[in-house]
């Protein structure tokens, strides 16, 4: 009997993100998107430096040319250089949906799990307001908080809108989990040893949301990056002379006869974009949560 | 039953009375009207300029309790929803245009619970066969897309296929051109017009109605009333069909409620990109005039629309479910 405990002691034990990060892998589908995802931020990082053409530059020599040598991706309708276009209109998708999805899943965290926490008359005016932020369409909330804004700081605005308006779906499905983990003796405990219930919150309880709150994070990427495209096709989130992949597909919308490639490349970045974030989340999903049967299930 | 619905009314009401209030202040905090007449060249004398936006009651010297006043007292008393900075009216706008959103909407929505609900229900039945492999694939595709590259792309295809036929079998903008009195080409004139739109918008929702039905079934199948079901003798499609689907469809009859939500405002990318004048363009305008009023007024429309979709939700749900009627 004491040779055997000794044999596990002498065991490597595998740790939790151990076990995690060998489910991920083992996946062909989720490291693909890994993969895709890192080389498309790294692409938007240091792919300006493959062409001499910056995204604000027009080249009226060359208006509306399909792509060549000098131009990889071809020139818009006002000749500005469509692969430096693209490269920046990436960076900028990508920089506006992981930051408002991480701030968005943050403050879904901390309201959703802190009015579960309270109960009673905190819990029931918390939902209120939760309920009461989701009778308008948030699109209309975000556009115009961004109308205001000049064309350089839009992409600012548009994260902040994006964020402040985003989280109100998460907080609701977080109180809901919440509700059977506030039940747990260890919460029960330590509120009773009187920890400071902010100190329950963020050490006991949201940790025990973590994967909950990774898988979200992810999977509201691709969310982010829809909401961005439409706001900025619509005219209402990225302007000049900035540029995102929504603006520039709406400019590729107008010339779809003459000149397919200003609007087939962006829209094939972004679908590149969301289906590689999305075999992320799921990948993710599946390694955490194994036995969940919502594969597939909307974010 | 009765009591639960009048107290649930009565919440929704001030709901939306906080949640318009809490947009109009938005709105007035963020959007600019002034500005439409200070970049016009040559710019119009000061006077006139506060007198247009008086008259709309849009005046940014005003103070913003004093507008919101006038502007509630005009809509509870007199039903006006206000002006735009052009002087036309507002409600009058959003009536003309209402229209047109039903007739884009309505039967995309109704395909898109059809077949999406229907193929959920396939797929679930068969769980990890090449059916639900295959469909599921497609389906994840979709649902990634952004709604502007979907309606782009089949903008795009219909083109190529009027190319390839040689005549205009699809319209890619607008509702209707038919000029003429005869029904029957003025019906297959709104067809030709309506696919487009009709497939762009089925795509996205049939998609997610397949997903959610999918994952409602399969958690059901699971279930143990099930496991007694089949105990008790039934074949796996008996048991299905009389008891899992039975329960699977009371969330999905309560999203079908909530799609009122969308289909007045859902279709904004839509009706860009095909150009039909209906509601989602209207917001798009307003935003673009500074139209104070205007987004408001749409605010106010989709949040009744809304609410009235979250209502129907909560009757369908304590309806199908008697443990919610007991309670």
């Amino acid at each position: 009997m004491a040779e055997q405990e000794e044999k596990t002691e002498s065991i490597k034990r595998t740790g939790r993100f151990t076990l995690y990060a060998r489910r991920f892998m083992r996946r062909p589908s989720a490291v693909a998107g890994l993969v895709i995802l890192l080389l498309l931020v790294l692409w938007a990082t240091f792919g300006g430096m493959l062409t001499h053409w910056n995204y604000e530059d027009l080249d009226f020599a060359s208006l509306g040319v399909p792509p060549n040598s000098d131009h990889y991706f071809g020139t818009t309708d006002g000749g500005g250089d469509l692969y430096a276009m693209v490269v920046r209109g990436l960076g900028r998708s990508l920089t506006i949906a992981f930051l408002s999805s991480i701030l968005s899943t943050f403050i879904a965290a901390v309201y959703g799990v802190g009015i579960a926490y309270f109960e009673g008359l905190t819990e029931k005016v918390g939902m209120w307001v939760l309920d009461m932020l989701l009778v308008v369409p948030s699109t209309l909330l975000v556009a115009i908080l961004v109308r205001s804004a000049g064309g350089t700081s839009g992409w600012l605005w548009l994260t902040i809108g994006l964020t402040i308006f985003g989280w109100v779906g998460l907080a609701r499905v977080l109180r809901t989990i919440t509700m059977s983990i506030r039940e747990r003796d260890y919460v029960r405990a330590a509120k009773f040893m009187g920890v400071r219930p902010f100190t329950v919150i963020l050490r006991h309880l949201i940790p025990n949301l973590g994967s909950v709150l990774v898988i979200n994070t992810v999977l509201g990427v691709v969310s982010t990056v829809s909401a961005e495209t439409t706001l900025s096709f619509l005219g209402l989130g990225i302007k000049a002379p900035d540029t995102s992949l929504g603006t520039i597909l709406n400019e590729g919308q107008s010339v779809i006869v003459t000149q397919p490639w200003v609007l087939a490349i962006p829209a094939a970045v972004l679908i590149i974009l969301a289906f590689s974030v999305q075999m992320i989340g799921d990948g993710l999903r599946d390694a955490i949560d194994p036995y969940s049967r919502s594969a597939g299930k909307a974010a | 039953m009765l009591r639960y619905v009048a107290k649930r009314i009565a919440n929704y009401c001030v709901m939306l009375f906080v949640a318009i209030t809490m947009t109009y202040f938005l709105a007035s905090a963020f959007m600019d009207p002034r500005s439409n007449y200070m970049s016009r060249n040559p710019r119009p004398p000061m006077d006139s300029i506060n007198h247009a936006l008086d008259n709309a009651n849009i005046n940014d010297q005003t103070p913003v309790i004093t507008r919101y006043v006038r502007w509630l007292t005009g809509v509870v008393t007199r039903w006006d929803w206000g002006k735009a900075p052009d002087q036309s009216s507002v409600g009058e706008a959003i009536v003309s245009r209402m229209g047109a959103s039903l007739q884009l909407v309505t039967l995309a929505t109704v395909l898109s619970i059809v077949i999406g609900v229907s193929i959920g229900v396939y797929t679930a039945i068969r769980q990890y066969k090449w059916q639900d492999r295959v469909l599921n694939s497609i389906a994840t595709f979709i649902f990634v897309i952004p709604p502007a590259v979907l309606a782009v792309a089949v903008v795009f295809f219909a083109i190529e296929v009027n190319t390839v036929a040689g005549s205009r079998l699809f319209y890619v903008t607008g509702l209707h051109s038919y000029q003429g009195e005869n029904f029957g080409l003025w019906f297959l004139d709104f067809l030709q017009h309506l696919i487009l739109p009709t497939i762009s918008m089925t795509l996205g929702g049939a998609v997610g109605y397949h997903l959610t039905q999918r994952t409602y079934l399969l958690d059901e199948m699971n279930a143990d009333y099930v496991r007694t079901a089949r105990a008790k003798g039934l074949t796996l499609n008996q048991a299905i069909r009389r008891h899992a689907l039975r329960n699977s469809l009371i969330p999905t009859a309560q999203s079908v409620a909530f799609s009122i939500a969308g289909v007045f405002t859902g279709a904004t990318v839509t009706e860009s990109v095909f150009a039909i004048n209906g509601l989602g363009r209207y917001f798009v305008t307003t935003i673009g005039q500074n139209d104070i009023n205007g987004t408001v007024a749409i605010a106010a429309f989709s949040g009744v629309c809304t609410l009235v979709g979250a209502l129907l939700a909560d009757i369908v749900a304590a309806w199908l479910d008697p443990r919610i009627r007991l309670n």
